[in-house]
């Protein structure tokens, strides 16, 4: 009878033990859809790491950087800075792995560049097109949901991604030899091109681009912003023309800008927001413009 | 027979008291902050790879324990990872998750990949980026900013 007790009970014990494992691995998956990573990450082989993101980030960056010169404006950059990092803490992913940094680029283009990983590219262009605090919130919220969605790695191809994938997986040294380097290398090469095109020449996609509405809405909501400041500046873009969707840009996307709008319009959240607090925020907008 | 029935209760129970939770800083640096908040003092600076107890979890937050320090992590700071009697007794068992960021450190795109593109690619602005990554605000500079703005405090 005891024999039997103690049998029953150590299987109860095995059964939990397991059990705590599968726990684990639940709590894995669960933890990182809560972070945001993206469905189409999870897809491939496997999700690439927030540390391999940061570096194909920075490679992104460094390749936009090369066309565009950045604007060397200590004033507005710590404006900009100040409103996109307060954004960061308001939105489903505030830290990544080598953390949120705004900068703004000497460029009369009306553009704005989420690279992944984190580092946000705003054209003076863009400054100068908004007309208030809340505006360029909503377009710093927009390309920060980019970035927590991991919109900029989800276009690397997914051939190029199960290569890397093959690649590293069958490798355990430390170092790289010289030959799978250059494979890397190649690779690593590719995934930038993949992402160069889709950020600066063909846009985003209709589903990216909704989202990515939808969480800068959400953002500016719990940030005490206006949240149809977004509305407000995509609209005055599409009755000045400038929305129409024809190829890359931030504005050139698929769908058009007045398809965002219908959207963003349908989606609005219902937070009121006293014009007062708006005023004041438009003055320091004003003064960190001058 | 008292004792028979006691020992069989640790036999059942050790499992769930072995469970202990744990997770891993997976981003460069952060901190354990006094409570569960942006802005609330730090206590100690983390970095990847860093191994934090978890306490408790509230929201967003995790209450943690590192080197005796006691305080609170973002979630987004960390991936969750808990050790189970079999890992104990048997050593770390096979991954059942792939994309384990603690697995991944360091491989597939990392620095030395990073440096050989740069040679490859020496047009690229690096130098840029570097000085991009190197500004900070700080954060009592970011809460002025919010108050000024009547905005809200991040929670």
């Amino acid at each position: 009878m005891h024999r039997l007790l103690y049998i029953g009970l150590l299987s109860l014990s095995i059964f939990l033990s397991i059990h705590c494992q599968t726990a684990y691995a639940l709590d894995l998956f669960k933890l990182k859809e809560k972070v945001g990573v993206g469905k189409e990450a999870v897809k491939a082989a496997r999700p690439m790491s927030e540390e391999e993101e940061y570096y194909v980030g920075r490679a992104v960056a460094a390749r936009i950087l090369s066309i565009y010169p950045i604007l060397d404006n200590k004033k507005l950059t710590e404006y900009v800075n100040s409103i996109g990092q307060l954004l960061v803490m308001n939105s489903d992913k505030p830290f990544t792995y080598g953390g949120y940094h705004f900068a703004l680029l000497n460029s009369d283009e009306i553009n704005a560049f989420a690279c992944p990983g984190g580092t946000i590219l705003i054209t003076k262009g863009m400054v100068h097109a908004v007309q208030s605090e809340d505006e360029l919130a909503a377009v710093l919220a927009h390309e920060i949901a980019h970035v927590s969605h991991r919109d900029g790695v989800n276009a690397i191809s997914k051939s190029r991604w199960t290569q890397v994938v093959t690649l590293v997986g069958t490798n355990t040294a430390k170092n790289y030899s010289p030959q799978v380097l250059s494979q890397l290398v190649g690779l690593f090469e590719g995934a930038i091109d993949d992402i160069f095109k889709t950020l600066v020449v063909n846009g985003y996609g209709q589903s990216q681009e909704y989202q990515a509405d939808e969480a800068a809405m959400s953002y500016l909501s719990k940030a005490g912003y206006n949240p149809s400041a977004l509305k407000d500046f995509l609209s005055r873009l599409v009755s000045q023309g400038e929305g129409a969707a024809s190829g890359g840009g931030v504005l050139k996307t698929h769908p058009a800008t007045v398809d965002r709008v219908k959207n963003i319009t349908k989606k609005m959240p219902s937070t009121k927001v006293e014009a007062s607090q708006v005023q004041l925020r438009n003055q320091r907008f004003q003064a960190a413009l001058k | 027979m008292r004792r028979f029935f006691i020992g069989l209760l640790g036999i059942v129970f050790m499992p769930v008291f072995a469970y202990a939770d744990t997770v891993t800083v997976i981003v460069k640096e952060n901190a354990i902050r006094e409570s569960c908040k942006f802005f609330a003092p730090v206590k100690a600076a983390v970095r990847a790879g860093n191994v934090l107890e978890v306490l408790s979890q509230e929201g967003d937050w995790f209450q943690v324990r590192f080197n005796n320090i006691q305080g609170c992590i973002h979630k987004s700071a960390i991936e969750k990872k808990s050790v189970s009697l079999t890992d104990k007794l048997l050593g770390p068992q096979k991954q059942s998750v792939t994309g384990d960021e603690v697995a991944l450190a360091g491989k597939g795109f990392n620095p030395q990949v990073e440096e050989a593109y740069k040679k490859k690619n020496p047009g690229m602005n690096y130098q840029a980026v570097d000085s991009i990554e190197g500004y900070k605000i700080p954060e009592d500079k970011i809460q002025e900013f919010a108050a000024g703005g009547k905005l809200n405090p991040p929670r």
